[in-house]
């Protein structure tokens, strides 16, 4: 018997290395997950913020800028494990929410430079889209497309991601799951002006600004 | 009134009640025809009264209305009044009541075309002068025009806004964007008033033009141009002919009072034509009354000089040489007559047919004259033939030396006619982008081959039926020395047109989707075979049909433009309303009621298997047929609904270049829905209105290729591979940021040069344009929306 106790032993600890768990004191396995863990990030510039209204099985991320930086829109890319399932919205219809500080309409049906009138649409096209690329990886956009919109304070939720859990992906309770952003913009308060007169020319030219936001730490649980 | 009918007359009221099946085979007496005539005023009157009335029912209020624009009167004795509908006084376009007023019998109205709700907001602030001028201004005419525009305040539509009109060369047969009828225009009303500015342009420079333009009265902007020419449309190959197609005929000609003759005959025609008509008369004793052929003189070189004359002075009345046409700068001698004669003899035929077996009075049922201009040069007008409407005219090309022969044959001539038939009753619209155009097309074909047939009967010209032989089933074989022009019994033989409906049918030129209908009506008149493999063997239908013979199906097919349809060059019907009313027309013709009315027969079964055998509706007795469809999924958004390219392209779907997707497709009706993608489509057979490009990969995905533009893509039910359905991709470049990326973060960029007049960047634009607006946002999240989705 004492023979046996000390293979089973054995056994328990190879098995708890090979799953990468690392307890090495003999503890059971961990159970398996039944829903994510999310700890924001610190500091206060660019952020993934969880909203309250997160549940175990929908982690609800807010992107949120640093306090009076004037903005006119973001865009980020953010990679997840494929055991992470990215969520779509029902009111957008897409996998990012409009948190609704950006102006995405035509604020005015007839633009005063003289160029084409445009009606006001319900169905009017927005720059708020998004989607999942190849190696999981979420693709997500919000803008305000039309320059006679102010830009705005971006130290307030400005959009919203939802990363959903799979209890079909075999998640154990303390996993860690890496979530990295591979891409992030945003559009600066200067977006370049244009003349009308004498003829119509580029005045200044503006770019998409790059920037870094910070992620917290994520876990199945 | 009745009481005072004679004998004959009481018998045919007799005639009538027992049904229009026993009427239809037999054609009405002269005097019955002449009562019936003579009663067609008070019917118009009583149509109109008959659709006042009804106007709440229908959905229309009392500034609404309707005035009788054609009426005639049919084989059966009944009056057939089309009425457009006016709002204030003022048409509605594509809105119209078609009222047949039988003797002694309750109105029928067909009001599915009549649109309700029609509220149109403001006055013109346009005068109808300015209108014109913009017009005129588009039109950008290098010579005079052929006289001053028309212009007429309607009710326009939005629904009707122009999109993307194509253009076949003649030269290579390619179809491309012609972007001088391509209108970009938006509405944010329903209904709004507009100017139609009728222009009309006949000389050296222009060539022969009848654009119609559509201006908004309130903006000034276009919002749709129509040419309102019917061109054939061929497709150029090598080989050699005569241009002799009839051998010795005899000829309605006219002595003179000079004493010599000319291809004049003024015994078919009671009204001018409204082009000759402006020709002074010369002592020669013509007028513009009466069917008759012209040359245009060219030049050595066979230059069109744009002078057009009357083939007259032939002091023996013996006419041409029998020879293909070499003549340049003689064509009114004996070898310019050959085409002349061959002009003159089928147009004969063809208002003989249509007077004699469907009582129409010529094409447009009012007797107007109807003239030919042979020897029609120049890029488009010499491998070609048209039909002018406007003119009520035809033109008719020369060929080539080396390549097609004179565009004179009798079923070219005899199609080109029935244009002016459909010009006006249902007025189809002609261009590639509606299904309809192909119904415009086969509607010339199937009637040439009608008229063919009567052609070869032993009546003379005096026939009140079409003989079950004597088609031939081809159109234009001469002109291709021995290789048609199209097929009617399996069109496909021409490696260009379609044997069978299919989603994205619309594509194709008409004159290649009208494949459709003319194998329907073939297989209707003629019969398909159960024998795989043969010409006229249809998947669609394996067990064959037996045909019901030229006469009816004739008849039925007539009944339907005629009575039946209305597009008001407004694209709206399609095959399946085509099929759904030709089987209408059966019941009426040849029911098996004693009214004639609502029971199906042998002869309203053949219709329904004649159309499912081109996969237009269910065979008779079928219950269910798979379908795969690319327009399902849109639903009426932003893109169908309001970009330019809203008519015809409606369910196209935007998709990035260089990525691997998906696209987006339906399969109705069966339960395996996998498809399996190809490249390309059977539009491209036709022209390169569309691009093919990129590899469909082993899991059915496709990996786009790199250069924006359309591109055809074709999807087959695995389930039920003679079902499949061609649609277009638009590919666009994501990548605005210039990060060789395509991500969400691209939208950014567009931002930047949203609805300035000169973008700051063309990268900025999904199409590569200086601008950018909102169609660029909508193709944007389209195509990310199609490739990147999240369930």
């Amino acid at each position: 018997m004492r023979k046996l106790g000390f293979l089973i032993s054995g056994l328990l600890l190879s098995l708890a290395l090979a799953c990468g768990g690392g307890n090495s004191g003999g503890a059971p396995p961990a159970a398996p997950a039944t829903g994510l863990a999310y700890t924001d990030p610190t500091g206060t510039g660019w952020r993934l913020v969880k909203d309250p209204a997160s549940t175990p099985s929908r982690l609800l991320l807010n992107l949120v800028g640093p306090t009076a930086l004037k903005t006119r829109g973001a865009g980020f890319n953010l990679k997840a494990p494929v055991s992470i399932r990215f969520g779509n919205f029902i009111e957008s219809a897409w996998p990012i929410k409009d948190l609704g500080v950006y102006e995405l309409w035509n604020t005015d049906p007839y633009p005063g430079d003289g160029s084409v009138a445009v009606g006001s649409d319900p169905l009017e096209p927005k720059l708020l889209a998004g989607g999942v690329k190849a190696g999981n990886v979420l693709t997500v956009g919000i803008f305000q497309k039309d320059r006679r919109a102010s830009a705005k304070d971006s130290g307030h939720p400005l959009c919203q991601v939802a990363l959903e859990f799979d209890a079909s992906a075999g998640l154990k309770a303390g996993d860690a799951l890496p979530l990295t952003i591979t891409k992030s913009k945003h559009m600066a308060e200067d977006i370049g002006a244009f003349s009308m007169t004498p003829t119509a020319e580029m005045v200044r030219k503006a770019n998409l600004v790059e920037m870094t936001i910070a992620v917290g730490a994520l876990h199945a649980n | 009134m009745h009481g005072s009918l004679p004998r004959l007359l009481t018998a045919l009221v007799f005639a009538l009640a027992l049904g229009p099946a026993l009427v239809a085979a037999q054609p009405m007496s002269p005097s019955a025809r002449a009562y019936h005539l003579s009663q067609q005023p008070q019917r118009v009157v009583l149509a109109q009264d008959n659709l006042m009335v009804r106007r709440t029912e229908l959905g229309l209020s009392e500034r609404e209305g309707f005035i009788p624009v054609h009426a005639f009167t049919n084989s059966e004795g009944v009056a057939v009044v089309r009425l457009d509908h006016t709002f204030e006084g003022h048409r509605v376009l594509g809105s119209q009541a078609i009222a047949k007023v039988p003797l002694g019998g309750s109105i029928r109205a067909s009001t599915s075309k009549v649109m309700a709700g029609v509220q149109v907001e403001g006055a013109p602030t346009l005068s109808p002068e300015t209108a014109s001028a913009i017009a005129l201004r588009h039109l950008d005419s290098k010579g005079p025009l052929k006289g001053a525009p028309r212009v007429e305040r309607v009710v326009f539509p939005a629904q009707f806004l122009g999109g993307i009109a194509t253009t076949v060369d003649p030269e290579t047969g390619k179809v491309s964007v012609d972007r001088k009828l391509t209108v970009h225009a938006r509405l944010s009303a329903p209904y709004v008033w507009a100017y139609e500015v009728r222009t009309h342009l006949q000389n050296v420079h222009d060539g022969p033009k009848a654009l119609t333009y559509y201006i908004d009265a309130r903006t000034g902007n276009i919002l749709r141009i129509n040419d309102a020419l019917e061109h054939q449309a061929v497709t150029p190959s090598t080989g050699t002919g005569k241009g002799y197609y009839n051998g010795n005929v005899s000829l309605p000609t006219s002595l003179m009072l000079d004493s010599t003759y000319a291809l004049y005959d003024p015994t078919r025609g009671t009204l001018p034509n409204p082009d000759l008509q402006n020709y002074t008369p010369d002592a020669s004793g013509w007028s513009a009354t009466g069917l008759q052929a012209w040359y245009e003189q060219n030049d050595a070189q066979g230059t069109n000089t744009y002078q057009s004359f009357l083939f007259q002075g032939n002091a023996g009345n013996a006419w041409g040489d029998g020879l293909p046409f070499t003549a340049y700068g003689m064509e009114g001698g004996a070898n310019g007559q050959t085409a002349g004669v061959d002009a003159l003899y089928a147009m004969a035929w063809t208002w003989d047919f249509y007077k004699n077996v469907l009582n129409l009075d010529g094409m447009d049922g009012k007797g107007t004259s109807v003239y030919a201009q042979v020897g029609m040069t120049g890029s488009y007008f010499r491998n070609n033939a048209y039909w002018d409407p406007y003119s009520m005219a035809l033109g008719l090309g020369t060929g080539t030396p080396t390549g097609y022969g004179s565009f004179t044959e009798f079923d070219v001539i005899a199609h080109e006619m029935t244009h002016g038939v459909t010009a006006t009753t249902v007025k189809f619209v002609n261009s590639a982008g509606y299904e309809e155009a192909g119904l415009n097309e086969a509607t010339s074909d199937f009637f040439a081959q009608m008229v063919k047939a009567y052609a070869s009967g032993s009546a003379g010209n005096t026939g009140a039926t079409v003989p079950s032989t004597g088609a031939d089933w081809r159109i234009g074989a001469g002109v291709g020395h021995g290789t048609p022009l199209r097929y009617l019994d399996k069109p496909s033989k021409d490696q260009r047109s379609a044997d069978g409906w299919y989603d994205g049918l619309l594509y194709m030129d008409g004159h290649f989707s009208a494949g459709v209908l003319n194998r329907a009506l073939y297989f209707l008149a003629h019969g398909a075979s159960a024998t795989p493999g043969a010409d006229d063997f249809s998947p669609y239908l394996p067990q064959g049909m037996k045909g019901i013979g030229n006469d009816k199906a004739a008849r039925i097919w007539f009944k339907t433009v005629t009575e039946k349809l209305y597009s008001g060059n407004m694209g709206t019907v399609t095959c399946l309303e085509a099929r759904d009313q030709a089987i209408q027309s059966a019941l009426e013709l040849y029911g098996e009621s004693a009214g004639g009315f609502g029971l199906d027969s042998l002869v309203s079964h053949a219709v329904e298997n004649a159309f499912g055998a081109v996969n237009v509706g269910l065979n008779y007795a079928e219950s269910s047929r798979t379908q795969v469809r690319f327009a399902d999924w849109r639903n009426h958004d932003w893109i169908q609904r309001n970009h330019f390219s809203d008519i015809g392209y409606g369910h196209k779907q935007y998709l990035p270049v260089g990525e691997r997707v998906n696209p987006r497709i339906t399969v109705l009706n069966n339960p395996n829905t996998a498809v399996t993608w190809t490249l390309g489509g059977p539009s491209l057979y036709n022209g390169a209105s569309a691009l093919k490009g990129g590899v469909i990969n082993a899991d059915g995905s496709w990996t786009t290729p790199y250069t924006l533009g359309w591109y055809a893509i074709t999807a087959t039910s695995k389930a039920d591979p003679n079902q499949f359905a061609e649609g277009r991709a638009f590919l666009v470049n994501l990548d605005t940021d210039g990060d060789n990326e395509q991500d969400a973060v691209d939208l950014g960029p567009i931002a930047f040069s949203w609805y300035l007049t000169n973008g700051l960047n063309p990268a900025h634009s999904m199409f590569n344009a200086p601008w950018v607006d909102d169609a660029d946002v909508a193709a944007f999240v389209d195509a990310m929306k199609a490739t990147w989705w999240v369930k």
